[in-house]
């Protein structure tokens, strides 16, 4: 990886450097993104400085023989909102526990109190390559429930995809039996709900501990649909990872898409042409349009108020339907390919997006007063179910949940990606942090998207939407399916704006083949606000909470 | 018993049982109209029943004779008191039939032995719903007692044959403090109902529900059962309100012609009311559970205010 040293990250290695009370040893640095490594002791000094200058933990994943023959190594992504670097803290971890169960070699020091949004990273962590941690405060399983067997780390190199065979979990008898946190007191008394639920929504175990109505702790249990994403992904070319970064999560499927190319690119140093670039944010917008619009009748239909759901219900269907002209797929899939698009979209399909945009703003505008004239839509929302500022940094919420709190960071503006580095969308804040901000906050966001798609359609260069030097280049471009392709080795993040919030993807490349893929969706980090969210709140309102929040199950269980 | 009443006794409750979904069907559509669908058919309500009935009922493990028996005793409950709201002509008075506390004590009784079923099956759900079910119970039966005071005191009985035998054929209510008592009636109808804003009655989420949570462990024939006694209960209670605010063609006499032009003015008038219904539901979000009891004291403070009248004016 080349080393360009510029000023940002000189600036970024002092100041490491006084957090930690020693010289940091740089691995590799790109304009935003450097990987440091630090002494044990270092670590932990950096680490609490780090959280007192209010970074947030943003990522913490392992890999297995990362630029060597053998032993795992962490990386904890930093970063501040605001600020475009990200920085990487590396840790070696040894060698983990074996598939016999023995006690791992070496465990290493939780960050989880420090930052809680560690909690889930070390414990997704310890599933996927049994590594364990010291001093953390909850140990229990994570994506692998308790069906799966003892010693049993998909992850780890050694594991070849294949059928496993699982255990029956019986009650009592299972010494990794989860154990949902306890509360006694008169008149406190427990409410299971799910995994399975009634409508057609993803599974999820909600344990709501109440007093009569209102709730006074929540704990959620999710991961009921792992598909072992990440373990697919390796040995794969990047070609052939697309499909998978797609299947993340149906509604951020562009944006994944997105988040996985520019991190091959990066990596592999692929140059994308502008009209790739421009064309692709038309598309992440859209996305973000058709995603927020059902977020925002699904707010209404909780409330029973389908008269103002249905009018966002019958735009994200026009919505995709446009989607459908532009790539042949509602869903924006199959488009997106390392290097650019995999064909140029047709100018008729283009040209039919302005008028179409006209006149979704006038319908838009109409619906959301209607909503916004209702006082008894108002009631419901308004002091429902808030998520306070201070919960923003220490738990890395990002996305419309974030800005209706209060904090404005969006990636498109922190750490501009593609098109994004000409054109930016205009910012969008609440401080309410309620129900009813977050559904302005997402009706802001699908304006600003729409006027940023219309001046991204003004400014649609022309040109190609492959780069030359892309891994699927010119005719040969399935070639990087066949078997003995080999390519460029190197590893990046990159950061993306799903509708969500911010979605990281690190790419590991070893020959032009994916070593390992790591995907963390806003969902993952921003699932810890609702355990916040609903306190104090009665149990009714849960539902509208939740669906304000409108996290994805599937792009959290990879 | 007379000849008449036993007319009334066989026509009234097939009228109401037949009746019945109908508009539970027709709320269903306006609602659909309303956000641009189509909805399903109006016969479809018929449809579900009769497929319903044709499923064997799954109890759960824990439940007991209550969850058996409920299905079966809410229809009975609602079928009697068929017999006190006059649907399609007012019979002669007959014994204690017509009795307006006996009326509200059928009704609390449906409601009793629902709340009952739904913590007889063990679930969460069912518990949650009894529980918000019987605490709004405490402020909408005084309500409703009330609202039926008031009403009898316009109408000077505790008959409500009486009371309808006075209003029938009128085209304008008896008394103008009549339109007060129908806001509260209006009211009643929605909250006994589980209509918006009080209940939902379309939602999927258990978390909100209230009257819907109580029935969510019964299964095929108990299900249908309890549907259709739900049904009558909506078209009873809004035969109350009709011949309270809309007497018109309500025939007095049991004669033939009469009956039939008496019924088919009701089903028009009971269409109109439902489309109201569909459209109120339409224009309102859910309260907050906790808000409730400011809604059903519109309906209180409306019958008061009746009482008031009648008996300073």
């Amino acid at each position: 990886m080349d080393m360009k040293k510029n000023k940002d990250t000189m600036d970024l290695l002092s100041e490491i450097s006084g957090m930690a009370g020693e010289e940091p040893e740089l691995l590799s640095a790109r304009t935003d993104e450097a990987y440091v490594r630090l002494s044990e002791a270092g670590f932990e000094r950096a680490a609490l400085a780090l959280a007192e200058k209010k970074f947030s933990l943003i990522g913490l994943f392992c890999a297995e023989a990362f630029e060597k023959e053998s032993g795992f190594t962490l990386f904890y992504a930093f970063k501040k909102a605001g600020r475009a670097h990200v920085l990487v803290l590396v840790r070696e971890a040894g060698r983990a526990a074996g598939r016999e169960g023995k006690a791992a070699h070496g465990a290493v020091s939780s960050v989880a109190e420090i930052f809680p949004s560690a909690s889930w990273f070390e414990r997704e962590v310890r599933d996927g390559f049994g590594l364990e941690f010291s001093g953390a405060f909850d140990t229990r399983r994570l994506f692998l429930h308790e069906c799966y067997p003892e010693g049993f780390h998909p992850l780890q190199k050694t594991f070849k995809n294949g059928p496993i065979s699982l255990r029956k979990p019986e009650a009592g008898k299972n010494p990794e039996e989860y154990r949902f946190r306890e509360t006694k007191g008169e008149g406190v008394y427990q409410v299971a709900v799910g995994p399975v639920h009634a409508g057609i929504i993803e599974p999820g175990h909600f344990r709501f501990n109440v007093i009569g109505e209102p709730i006074f702790s929540l704990e959620i249990r999710l991961f009921y649909k792992h598909r072992g994403i990440e373990k697919l992904a390796e040995g794969k070319s990047p070609l052939e990872c697309v499909p998978l970064a797609e299947a993340v999560s149906g509604d951020e499927s562009a944006a994944n898409a997105v988040g996985f190319c520019t991190a091959v690119e990066r990596a592999s140093g692929i140059a994308v042409p502008e009209r790739a670039e421009c064309l692709r944010a038309v598309l992440l917008e859209l996305e973000r349009v058709y995603s927020l619009l059902g977020d925002l009748a699904g707010m209404a239909v909780d409330v029973g108020f389908s008269l103002v759901a249905s009018p966002f219900f019958i735009l994200r269907e026009e919505v995709f339907r446009q989607n459908e002209k532009l790539t042949g797929s509602r869903f924006l899939r199959g488009i997106m390919v390392p290097g650019g698009l995999k064909k140029d979209i047709s100018g008729p399909a283009l040209e039919e997006l302005p008028p179409f945009l006209a006149k979704f703003s006038r319908t838009f505008e109409s619906a959301f007063e209607r909503a916004m004239s209702s006082s008894s839509l108002i009631d419901r929302f308004a002091t429902t179910g808030v998520v306070k500022k201070e919960l923003v940094a220490p738990l890395n919420l990002t996305g419309p949940l974030a800005k209706a709190s209060g904090c404005p960071a969006d990636t498109r503006l922190d750490r501009p990606y593609g098109a994004y580095r000409r054109l930016s969308p205009e910012p969008s804040v609440k401080k309410g942090g309620d129900v009813l901000s977050r559904f302005e906050v997402k009706a802001d966001e699908i304006r600003a998207s729409v006027k940023l798609i219309k001046r991204l359609l003004e400014e649609m260069p022309s040109g190609p939407v492959f780069a030359e030097n892309g891994p699927a280049a010119g005719e040969e471009a399935r070639s990087d399916v066949r078997p003995g392709y080999s390519g460029p080795s190197g590893y990046s993040i990159a950061l993306v704006e799903s509708p969500r919030g911010q979605n990281l993807h690190w790419v590991y490349l070893k020959n032009g083949r994916i070593d390992r893929y790591k995907v963390r969706t806003a969902s993952f980090c921003n699932w810890q606000a609702i355990e916040h969210a609903v306190l104090g709140n009665i149990v009714p309102d849960f539902p509208v909470i939740n669906k304000s929040l409108n996290m994805s199950y599937a792009g959290t269980d990879l | 018993m007379n000849t008449s009443f036993l007319l009334f006794a066989l026509l009234n409750p097939a009228f109401a049982l037949l009746a019945a979904p109908l508009y539970m069907a027709l709320i269903r559509k306006v609602k659909a109209y309303a956000q641009g669908r189509k909805g399903p058919k109006l016969f479809q309500v018929y449809y579900d029943l009769r497929k319903l009935m044709h499923k064997e009922a799954v109890y759960s493990p824990t439940s007991s004779w209550v969850m058996r028996l409920t299905p079966c005793l809410n229809l009975t409950a609602l079928l009697a008191c068929s017999l006190f709201v006059p649907l399609i002509f007012v019979p002669e008075p007959a014994g204690g039939f017509g009795n307006v506390i006996v009326f509200l004590y059928l009704l609390a009784l449906e409601r009793f032995f629902t709340a009952l079923s739904g913590l007889d099956a063990g679930s969460a759900f069912g518990g949650m719903g009894s529980s918000r079910s019987m605490s709004l119970a405490a402020v909408i039966e005084p309500t409703m007692v009330v609202a039926f005071a008031a009403l009898a005191f316009v109408l000077k009985s505790l008959n409500l044959h009486e009371m309808f035998a006075l209003t029938a054929g009128s085209l304008l209510p008896a008394s103008p403090t009549l339109v007060l008592v129908s806001i509260s009636l209006f009211i009643i109808l929605i909250v006994e109902t589980g209509r918006l804003p009080v209940d939902n009655p379309a939602t999927h989420l258990e978390l909100t529900m209230i009257n819907e949570a109580m029935i969510l462990e019964q299964t095929g024939k108990n299900l249908a059962l309890l549907e259709l006694a739900h049904a009558i209960k909506q078209l009873l209670l809004m035969g109350v309100l009709i011949n309270t605010i809309l007497p018109i063609g309500l025939s007095a006499e049991a004669d033939a012609g009469k009956i039939a032009v008496s019924a088919l003015l009701f089903l028009l008038k009971a269409g109109v009311l439902a489309v109201v219904i569909g459209l109120f539901e339409s224009a309102l979000a859910k309260m907050r559970l906790f808000r409730l009891p400011a809604f059903y004291m519109m309906a209180f403070f409306f019958s008061a205010l009746t009482i008031l009248i009648e008996v300073f004016a």
